[in-house]
């Protein structure tokens, strides 16, 4: 009887856990290779399609007219010189601040849940920061001449200003996009490989460059398990640089508002609310749309990056709040002001709505792990969380900017052509991964073999536990 | 070591050129702002634009009233310009050094081809005093005819702020050059002193003691805007004297 | 020896621990390490199969990439200002500055690494290589295989030996196009 209760103790985990639950290596290539390669259904076309099209007239053909006409088109004004181009700039900057935070704390931590989606997590973040690139590109009134801002050797002998916030906001990013993206190929490497080994065609060209001729010797692992080891550890403080330096641009100034000490953790954290938030919705996505992905991805992970997610949004709320109880405290004249504009002026629905959005939905709904181990139910919190993430970049910037020491110039913004562009980002990034998933295997294989290698039932007493050994 | 009373506060250091305004004989006839448009070839945005903010005068009167309809009571008006601060917050903040600080003129130089247009100085100017081409605004004729030579026009995309008239400085300076002397007080002034015809706007050299400006400037009843942000700048403003 | 005396055998294993058993057994028949190594679908640490540690220069190379990273970073602080005809001044700020400089530092050193990590492992690895190579796919399927190189006349010797420890088929190995 007993026998029979601990065994199903045992089924029940392995149903519920990943790690627990292996099946051969042969089986789990299969499956990641057809998710891969199945061809896409009518519905995949139409919503690519779609996309192209909102990317070809939102992103291309808007910036096209921008650059030719002039930030003019834009919404932005005296005394609103930055809009929803920074707002979207810090806004992907945010989302792109998840992948790292999965793939590289989780890893340095051994947090094994993480197995199954570090890749996914990780293409989100380069694939956040192109937008992010974008957005900030769009912004400059001459975007033809952005090479100045880059240190590069000339006839002149003149170099960017490193005193200025914006360089070292460029030099944090590009490190930030350079690494992660190596980050995101390393780990890749044996799994193009593996699909190497099983794939035909120009499938078979493509992913055999990709390989770059690996096979798997002891040296070749050797060189890439120090590889990502170096990576995991030295990305995680490039990554909380990358934010705080975007924080700079506004903690720097004179601002009402903006000088604030501090910016730099306050926008870490959010940037890790909104990043955990687009990761799930990301994840609830792959997991409904793709073939075998729901062997891979499991209510374990969604309960896993929910916790995360409230404990996220409890330390966003205190940063919040410290932030803003310093501000009130201090008493100056126009950051009251500003403080009473935020909430009382004509966007204050805004800033009641990123207070709803980032605290009161994640913390009613992800308090029940029943709650937050379903799948569409966290995914929805996660855009949500992104729809208050990206209220809170939009009150810092453009709605702050209204109010100034100058109060003759006093003035509300319209956005223009941020719109389609906006949208445009966003579609291009929902395109860049949708491409992705059907080119590049989106389970790191090998990564979910080793942990299942790891992991097995122990007993103590009379209890079967899970145990897990050190492979490294 | 340095003890407390050795740090020397770098609001003691003084400009060189700098300006008077007073507000209570300043009749808000907009003169000053019209000068300043054609001699630094200022181009027209239209009232649109205008309307939405977009103005791009260098110089502009504020003008406030205090109480609630109707019991209103007008302040005095306020020519608003650069204060070409000493301490200049604009400054530090442009990644490409498009605006920088004249260690010999001790102005606020905007150059114009070097702008990207990130806009991070206007944000960061407290007086929100500059203004960004966010069009190529048509100049229609005959307006062409009287752009001024000796200044850039510029184009869309690029920052722009009074200059203190740094065209007029230079060309006294050269003149009292090629006669072998110094340049004397009020032989030159910037357009808006110029234009001004109530003699609201005076403008020289304050660490000259002998200077009309400097004269001025000892009055006790003169304020510098948000002198408390540290921004030392180079305008003193008098009202209700 | 010339090379043509030389074979090489690639012996497929289905899992870890006959596979190391088969490595000690083939260390005791006199195969050197440095004639064997191992090709395997997950990163099987030489610990576990009882084998030498494996050389890796990427640490080294990651530090030699942070200090060229850190060089550009001081001449871009620290010399550049003073190539200017003359010195640019914004605000009241120093020609360079403390904290900014700190963080151009900050920046460019870890880029300098980083960058040399991933340049490290391509070195160390011969990355990219689309030589022939000898290879047998079943490994991304999760075997392990041992590459043994042997003299001509050994080769039933070992090829026997590994047999007994389990092997699920010897071969000699030709190289091929991935």
């Amino acid at each position: 009887m007993s026998d029979k209760k601990a065994h199903s103790h045992e089924e029940h985990l392995r149903e519920k856990h990943l790690m627990l639950d292996p099946l051969p290596r042969g089986k789990m290539n299969e499956m990641v290779m057809e998710a891969m390669m199945e061809p896409p259904t009518w519905k995949f076309w139409l919503i690519f399609g779609f996309l192209s099209i909102v990317v070809a007239y939102g992103l291309f053909y808007s910036w096209a007219r921008l650059i030719m006409e002039g930030v003019g088109l834009a919404g932005v004004n005296r005394p609103i010189y930055w809009g929803i181009f920074l707002v979207n700039t810090v806004f992907w900057i945010g989302i792109s601040h998840a992948g790292t935070f999965i793939s590289a704390i989780l890893r340095v931590f051994k947090a094994e849940f993480r197995r199954p989606f570090t890749r996914a997590a990780e293409l989100m973040t380069t694939f956040g920061l192109v937008q992010a690139g974008f957005s900030i590109f769009m912004h400059l009134g001459r975007v033809w001449l952005a090479y100045w801002l880059m240190p590069y050797p000339n006839q002149r002998m003149l170099w960017p200003n490193l005193h200025s916030p914006l360089t070292w906001d460029l030099l944090a990013i590009t490190t930030y996009l350079l690494s992660s993206t190596m980050y995101l190929f390393l780990p890749l490497i044996p799994d193009v490989a593996m699909a190497r080994d099983r794939s035909t065609g120009w499938r078979k060209t493509f992913y055999k460059i990709l390989a770059l001729g690996f096979r798997g010797t002891e040296g070749e692992w050797a060189h890439l398990r120090n590889g990502m080891n170096i990576f995991a550890f030295a990305i995680i403080p490039v990554m909380f640089s990358v934010h705080t330096i975007v924080s700079w641009d506004f903690a720097a100034a004179t601002r009402p508002g903006w000088n604030s000490t501090i910016f730099g953790p306050y926008f870490i954290v959010g940037a890790l609310h909104s990043g955990m938030g687009a990761a799930i919705a990301v994840l609830a996505v792959i997991r409904g749309t793709m073939k075998h992905m729901k062997y891979f991805i499991r209510g374990e992970h969604f309960d896993a990056i929910g916790k995360l997610m409230l404990i996220i949004s409890m330390a966003w709320a205190y940063f919040f709040f410290n932030d803003y109880m310093v501000q009130w405290y201090g008493g100056d004249k126009w950051t009251q002001l500003l403080l009473h504009f935020h909430e009382a002026g004509p966007m204050g629905w805004m800033w009641f709505g990123m207070l709803i959005c980032n605290i009161a939905v994640p913390w009613a709904i992800l308090w029940n792990q029943k709650w937050r181990s379903t799948p569409w139910l966290v995914a929805t919190v996660g855009i949500i969380i992104n729809v208050g993430m990206w209220f809170e970049r939009y009150i810092i910037i453009p709605v702050s900017l209204s109010i100034n020491r100058m109060p003759f110039t006093w003035r509300m913004y319209q956005p223009g052509i941020e719109i389609p562009l906006g949208i445009g980002t966003l579609a291009f990034f929902i395109l860049l991964y949708m491409a992705a998933s059907k080119l590049i295997p989106l389970i790191p294989v090998w990564e979910v073999q080793e942990g299942q290698m790891a992991h097995e039932f122990k007993k103590f007493g009379r209890e079967t536990v899970v145990s897990v050994s050190e492979l490294e | 070591m340095i003890r407390p009373e050795e740090i020397k506060m770098s609001s003691e250091e003084t400009g060189k050129w700098g300006m008077v305004i007073d507000q209570d004989i300043c009749t808000g006839c907009q003169a000053c702002v019209a000068a300043c448009a054609m001699e630094n070839n200022v181009t027209f945005v239209g009232e649109v634009d205008s309307g939405y903010g977009r103005s791009m005068h260098w110089i502009r009167i504020e003008r406030f009233w205090e109480g609630e309809y109707p019991e209103v009571k007008m302040t005095p008006n306020q020519p608003m310009l650069c204060q070409q601060c000493g301490h200049a917050t604009c400054e530090p903040v442009c990644p490409a050094f498009a605006t920088v600080h004249s260690q010999s003129e001790q102005l606020n130089l905007q150059v114009y081809n070097r702008c990207v247009g990130t806009r991070y100085c206007a944000n960061n100017c407290p007086y929100q005093v500059r203004s960004f081409n966010w069009r190529d605004y048509e100049r229609p004729e005959p307006l062409p005819n009287q752009f001024n030579p000796d200044v850039t026009v510029r184009r869309r995309g690029v920052m722009e702020k009074c200059t203190f008239c740094i065209q007029r400085i230079h060309k006294a300076q050269d003149k009292a050059k090629s006669e072998g002397r110094e340049v004397v007080d009020g032989e030159f002034t910037t357009a808006c002193a110029q234009a001004c015809p109530a003699s609201a706007i005076t403008f020289g050299r304050i660490d000259n003691p002998e200077s009309l400006v400097s004269q001025l400037g000892h009055r006790s009843h003169g304020v510098k805007h948000l002198e408390e942000l540290g921004t030392l700048p180079n305008i003193t403003y008098y009202k209700g004297g | 020896m010339t090379e043509s005396n030389i074979v090489d055998l690639l012996a497929v294993f289905s899992d870890l621990e006959p596979a190391a058993n088969a490595i000690e057994h083939l260390r005791a028949i006199g195969v050197a390490d440095d004639c064997m190594n191992v090709i395997s679908g997950i990163p099987v640490t030489e610990a576990m199969l009882g084998r030498p540690a494996q050389w890796t220069n990427v640490p080294r190379i990651a530090f030699g990439g942070a200090i060229l990273g850190f060089s550009a970073a001081y001449l871009l602080t620290f010399v550049a200002p003073y190539t200017y005809p003359y010195p640019i001044q914004v605000s009241t700020q120093a020609y360079v500055p403390g904290p900014p400089t700190a963080v151009v530092l900050f920046e460019l050193t870890m880029l300098g690494m980083l960058l040399s990590t991933f340049l490290g492992v391509f070195l160390d690895s011969f990355f990219p290589n689309y030589r022939p190579m000898k290879y047998v796919p079943e490994v991304s399927d999760g075997k392990i295989a041992i590459l043994v190189e042997c003299p001509h006349m050994e080769e039933k010797k070992i090829t026997d030996a590994l047999k007994k420890m389990g092997a699920e088929s010897v071969k000699p190995a030709e190289a091929q196009h991935l």
